[in-house]
């Protein structure tokens, strides 16, 4: 399966890995007129500090063993058996949120202007093109890469 | 080889999907009561109307056939026979008896609504419970007419009917012999919230008052409630939400072991021969995600592919009422020696409990966003990084590890 | 172990505030820290270059240019100048409109309160006038006069106001000032797009705007200040959020520029404005100090007796003295004016007036103070503001906060009248090792790091406890003071040598100079210590330490102390470190030209060390013992 691979060592923390996730959700528009304050403007991928103050960046690695979509009651998270990445649907979702509960690594949140749906990383596979994530990025900190 | 599974539940479908990925070419039946496939946990949705049958279900569509799977609704197992390898069932439409060897069985019925003993309380027309879809599409039915709608209990499943009730816009009475609600699921600061918004939304709630007897008028269409203080409670839709207990009737006189719940190895195995178990009827756990990984496992062992069910049990469960999202993960309450961290504003709540530095408990209200890490925390007793300045700033980040494949680790 | 949210940041040198903060039910800046906490690296090495239209560029390893070719060492330049253009541009503001002031004071015949200052002033600047008035409208000119200079001509003032040794070596390395605002002007010009690319150059240049800084912005804004509002005397005074007192009017003033309300501030005890209050149910009205300009009511507070008890707090002090409830309104004319004081008065009914709409804030009245009818009209609208609020909103006080007896009033005439108007007692006690040095712990506060004036409270307290004593100026002397080490019992946690002078003496370990303004009055105690012993400024045992430095107008302070010369340690870098050039010419290459040097580390102790190994160096090359 392709995942995007990190060198959190590359990371500068300029979050333009967030703002072009926040940005392939739009049906059009550019990075100059996205609206970085309105809560719609939410990016799947965010950047932890650790306690060196060590630039960390946290996206859902589409696990090979999924807690999310192995806790999800709705059908609405589920690991494409062909593509191995974990896929969401948010018409199914029942906003339970077990999803969030159980990820391992905390990647998962509920979406902060409605609280209906999970914020979680597509691939950008309607996009037809690598995650805008990977394409934005200045150090090269993520790449896409076939795994096993 | 044939594998039959009873129970469409997490834990049979999951099982009947993992075997169908290992084995192309081995017989699967499954064989359940209901007559549809759904998750339980959304029936509320269903009493409230925001989701129709189909919308309840967690697989696609053509699950059955995609997989090629053969599914017997509508049919009650009664018997194992464990000699013959067969399973006795009910026919729920013609009510005729029938039966169906297995090579494999998985046993996978999940659990029942518990009657607590209360004099006078009985099924009958205005009584229900909430287990199933046919209780839901019950209540719904009974509550459109009902004045006096009444549930017994305040955990998660009396909870999840009072909501789908209020949905429906009605105002039901819930009657809890404890002190606050949700008292498995949430500590009492933040069930309180839920509680103020249930009463604000109409709904009534009687605590610390026994419920002494229940007097049905002759159709047992309406009656009263009597409790021991001597306080009377009219009803015409009551509502049993006083705990399950895994559904191990048709075990009765097979001659395999159960306790509280059917007994079963590290290997999912029962100590019949050729018998697995998975799912609530285990007993080990009653959450989905338990589910699903012991229909996975107990698949595997019936594929011949030898698996240990080694997950670490650890009381957890998500809350979402009125859109204010709650997660809680082991301890609820301090234990003596422990250590209560709290933080909160007008919207938000989060509690950790440490034992030396370990987290035993996390209880999050309002803000659960990439929270996951606390029930990982908990349930590897990982010790709180103290490389942050405050135990708030706990992530990954100070674990942060990737394999090979680029999946995350936790670093040692 | 319950606390409010998000307050993870929360920290504080000052518990109390700390504790206070935490359990407030308003946002605050410190509330906002950890949202804003994963900071981008190219900002903080100061590599992203966002000057065209083919930007931002940003230097990786695989970009280490930006597209029209410009390197780190370019972008670096460019980014640090245009701070330090924007600092002392600020700074010359403040003078310029000081000194407007005085000249319409002096036109006006109006009162002037520190003869004694002018006539020292007058002195120093070589003018002469028949009377108070036309010296004073001349000092004022010759300020106004210098800062209009265009940038090829050199400001008139720099030679009589600089020491000698530092005035030849400024002319000789090229850096004399023009006029000061031409200086930031040319600053703006040459950081543009592809314009200079020279990065010693630009901070060659970032040392001109020092100097004017400096010399004009700082010093002369306080001489000025001392002819209109009365010169600073030595005296214990109160601090902290305890000088609130609700049952008078509240005031909160944030700025710079104290001349500004002069008038305004004579005028809140006259018997019409006391009777204002009163018809409102107040005693009257009272002014709280807040940021610099508190500071500088507070060292002149012998003569604001009456209309002020006291400086509560430093910049980030602020929204938490608004959140306390009862101040009734936020008079502006400067920074540190944060935004975040807006929904604070919006939610507390706090009424916001800006009397220089350089800092007007978006809820603020902007209100012109030209005329006694002004000043009424703006005591009108408080009053109103007073009887609106005052029972409809909640009072949340803290009177236990900071302490009664801070030390205060310090300035280079003061202290020097203290020590019997020479400097010699000082000198001998230095001299002898009984002070083992000097340092300015001066600048700002700000949250990142240990948290608001953790190292500067930190640090103050390793180095008085090495025996070397400390003098502030600036947000640095609000946070020091609450804290409690500029009140003469702080001397138990000075090294027992100092804790012998100051118990003799009576006084603290820390000399509070009161506000920013005032790193030019340490600039003339140094230079007048230099000048008794005959020697340059860089050979005192003295540094300099802008701990918390927060904002640009610090990089100009900071610009001015590397022009004279002195060991300059910042907590945090100044976004240059993205740069070897620039690194290299700040932290060492500046010891060839002016003797200074940036030092940088946010460890209090490990800093405190380094600091000490300075002076122990110099003191052995004065052959001091």
């Amino acid at each position: 399966m392709k995942r995007i691979l990190i060198d959190a060592e590359k990371c500068m923390g300029c979050k333009n890995c967030s703002i072009a996730c926040a940005h392939a959700r739009r049906p059009s528009g550019s990075l100059y007129d996205i609206a970085l304050s309105d809560p719609e403007t939410e990016s799947r991928n965010t950047i932890l500090l650790d306690g060196k103050k060590q630039y960390k960046p946290l996206f859902c690695r589409h696990c090979a063993r999924p807690s999310c979509a192995n806790s999800c009651m709705s059908g609405a998270m589920v690991k494409d058996a062909k593509t191995g990445h974990v896929w969401y649907d948010r018409h199914k979702c029942a906003q339970c949120f077990m999803c969030v509960m159980n990820c391992p690594f905390g990647v998962l949140k509920p979406d902060r202007a409605t609280g209906k749906y999970v914020v979680k990383c597509d691939f950008c596979k309607d996009r037809g093109s690598e995650p805008e994530c990977v394409k934005n990025c200045p150090t090269k900190a993520i790449h896409v890469k076939e795994v096993d | 080889m044939k594998h039959v599974i009873i129970g469409a539940g997490a834990a049979g479908i999951t099982a009947a999907k993992v075997i169908r990925e290992n084995r192309k070419d081995d017989e699967i039946v499954i064989i359940s009561t209901d007559d549809a496939v759904y998750s339980r946990c959304m029936l509320h949705k269903f009493i409230g109307g925001s989701r129709n049958v189909a919308e309840l279900s967690f697989i696609p569509p053509n699950f059955f056939e995609e997989n090629n799977i053969r599914w017997r609704s509508n049919k009650t197992v009664t018997g194992v026979n464990i000699k013959e390898k067969r399973i006795v069932f009910n026919c729920g439409k013609c009510g005729k008896q029938s039966n169906e060897s297995y090579d494999r069985l998985l046993l996978a019925t999940g659990s029942q609504s518990f009657f607590p003993p209360i004099e006078g309380l009985r099924p009958g027309p205005a009584v229900c419970t909430l287990r199933d879809l046919s209780d839901a599409k019950k209540i719904r039915m009974k509550a459109d007419n009902a004045k006096n709608i009444v549930i017994i209990g305040a955990g998660l499943v009396g909870l999840d009917a009072a909501y789908g009730l209020v949905e429906m816009g009605k105002t039901p009475t819930i009657v809890e012999m404890g002190q606050h609600i949700l008292s498995a699921n949430l500590d009492p600061r933040a069930a309180m919230t839920y509680q103020a918004k249930f009463e604000e939304a109409g709904c009534r709630f009687i605590f610390g008052n026994r419920v002494k007897s229940i007097e049905f008028d002759d159709f047992g269409t309406s009656g009263t409630i009597v409790f021991e203080s001597g306080d009377k409670l009219p009803t015409d839709l009551l509502i049993v939400a006083a705990g399950v207990s895994p559904a191990i009737g048709l075990l009765k006189s097979s001659g395999i072991p159960y306790n509280r719940g059917v007994i079963v190895n590290e290997y999912l195995a029962t100590e019949a021969e050729y018998v697995y178990a998975a799912g609530d009827i285990t007993g080990l756990s009653e959450s989905w995600p338990s589910a699903i990984s012991q229909g996975e496992i107990a698949a595997l062992n019936m594929c011949g592919i030898k698996s240990v069910y080694d997950d670490i049990l650890e009381r957890q469960n998500t809350v979402n009422f009125f859109d204010i999202p709650s997660l809680s993960v082991g301890r609820l309450n301090p234990e003596p020696g422990d250590v209560v961290h709290i933080r909160e504003d007008q919207q938000r709540y989060q509690k950790v409990i440490t034992q030396n530095n370990i987290s035993v408990g996390v209880t999050l209200q309002g803000d659960i966003s990439r929270s996951g890490f606390w029930q990982y925390l908990i349930k590897h007793k990982i010790p709180i990084n103290n490389a942050q300045e405050s135990l708030w700033k706990t992530s990954f980040a100070d674990s942060y590890e990737l394999d090979a494949n680029g999946e995350y680790k936790w670093a040692k | 172990m319950t606390q409010r949210f998000s307050c993870t940041t929360c920290q504080s040198a000052d518990k109390p505030l700390e504790r206070f903060v935490a359990d407030l039910p308003l946002e605050t800046s410190f509330h906002r820290v950890e949202s804003q906490e994963v900071k981008c690296g190219f900002g903080l090495q100061g590599v992203c270059c966002r000057l065209c239209a083919n930007g931002p560029c940003r230097i990786t390893p695989d970009s280490p240019k930006g597209v029209c070719g410009a390197s780190a060492d370019t972008i670096v330049a460019r980014n640090f100048l245009r701070a330090v253009a924007a600092g002392s541009g600020c700074y010359i503001h403040v003078v310029e409109g000081t000194a407007r002031n005085l000249k319409k004071t002096a036109k006006s015949k109006g009162r002037l309160v520190g003869l004694k200052a002018l006539d020292r002033l007058c002195a120093m600047l070589g003018i002469e006038g028949a009377d108070a008035h036309e010296k004073a409208e001349k000092v004022a000119d010759a300020v106004l006069t210098d800062i209009y200079k265009p940038l090829f001509e050199k400001m008139e003032l720099t030679q009589k106001m600089a020491y000698q040794p530092r005035y030849k070596l400024w002319d000789k390395l090229g850096i004399l000032p023009g006029g000061a605002k031409s200086e930031v002007f040319s600053g703006v010009v040459k950081s543009s797009t592809n314009l200079n690319s020279d990065p010693v150059d630009m901070l060659l240049h970032a040392l001109r705007l020092g100097i004017s800084t400096g010399l004009y912005g700082l010093t002369l804004t306080n001489l000025l200040n001392d002819v209109m509002l009365g010169e600073p005397e030595i005296r214990l005074a109160p601090v902290g959020l305890r000088v609130i007192n609700p049952d008078y009017i509240n005031i909160m003033v944030t700025g710079h520029q104290h001349s500004l309300i002069a008038g305004l501030q004579s005028r809140l005890t006259s018997e019409s404005a006391i009777k204002m209050a009163n018809d409102v149910g107040a005693k009257g009205f009272k002014i709280v100090g807040c940021t610099c300009v508190g500071q500088d009511l507070q060292v002149r507070g012998s003569l604001c007796t009456g209309f002020f008890d006291g400086h509560a707090g430093n910049n980030f002090t602020s929204e938490v003295i608004l959140a306390t409830g009862a101040i009734d309104a936020v008079l502006t004319e400067f920074n540190c004016t944060l935004p975040g004081i807006e929904p604070i008065c919006d939610a507390l009914l706090i009424k916001q007036i800006c009397i220089d709409p350089v800092a007007k804030k978006a809820n603020a009245q902007v209100m012109n103070i030209a005329s006694p009818e002004d000043e009424d009209a703006i005591l009108k609208e408080i009053t109103a503001a007073y009887k609106a609020r005052r029972g409809n909103v909640p009072l949340n006080l803290l009177p236990n906060h900071g302490n009664d007896n801070t030390l205060t009033g310090v300035s280079e005439t003061s202290l020097k009248a203290f020590l019997g108007d020479t400097w010699q007692p000082l000198i001998e006690l230095i001299a002898s090792g009984q002070i083992k040095g000097l340092a300015a712990v001066v600048g700002c506060s700000n949250l990142m790091g240990a948290g608001h004036d953790v190292l500067s409270v930190e640090l103050t307290k390793e180095l008085i406890a090495k025996d070397i004593l400390v003098l502030t100026a600036g947000c640095s002397s609000g946070g020091i003071e609450n804290c409690g080490l500029m009140s003469p019992e702080a001397a138990e946690l000075a090294g027992p040598k100092l804790k012998a002078v100051c118990e003799k003496l009576g006084i603290p370990p820390v000399l509070n100079f009161g506000p920013c303004l005032a790193i030019g009055r340490l600039e003339i105690v140094a230079t007048e210590i230099a000048e008794a012993l005959n020697i340059d400024i860089p050979q005192l045992p003295l540094v300099l330490s802008a701990p918390q430095w927060l904002e640009e107008q610090a990089l100009a302070d900071g610009a001015f102390g590397l022009a004279l010369g002195l060991p300059l340690h910042l907590g945090l870098p100044p976004f240059v470190t993205g740069s070897p050039v620039a690194v290299q010419v700040l932290t060492s290459d500046m010891k060839s030209l002016t003797g200074g040097h940036v030092l940088i580390n946010g460890d209090a102790a490990e800093s405190a060390t380094m600091l000490e190994e300075i002076i122990l160096q110099k003191r052995k090359d004065l052959n001091l013992p």
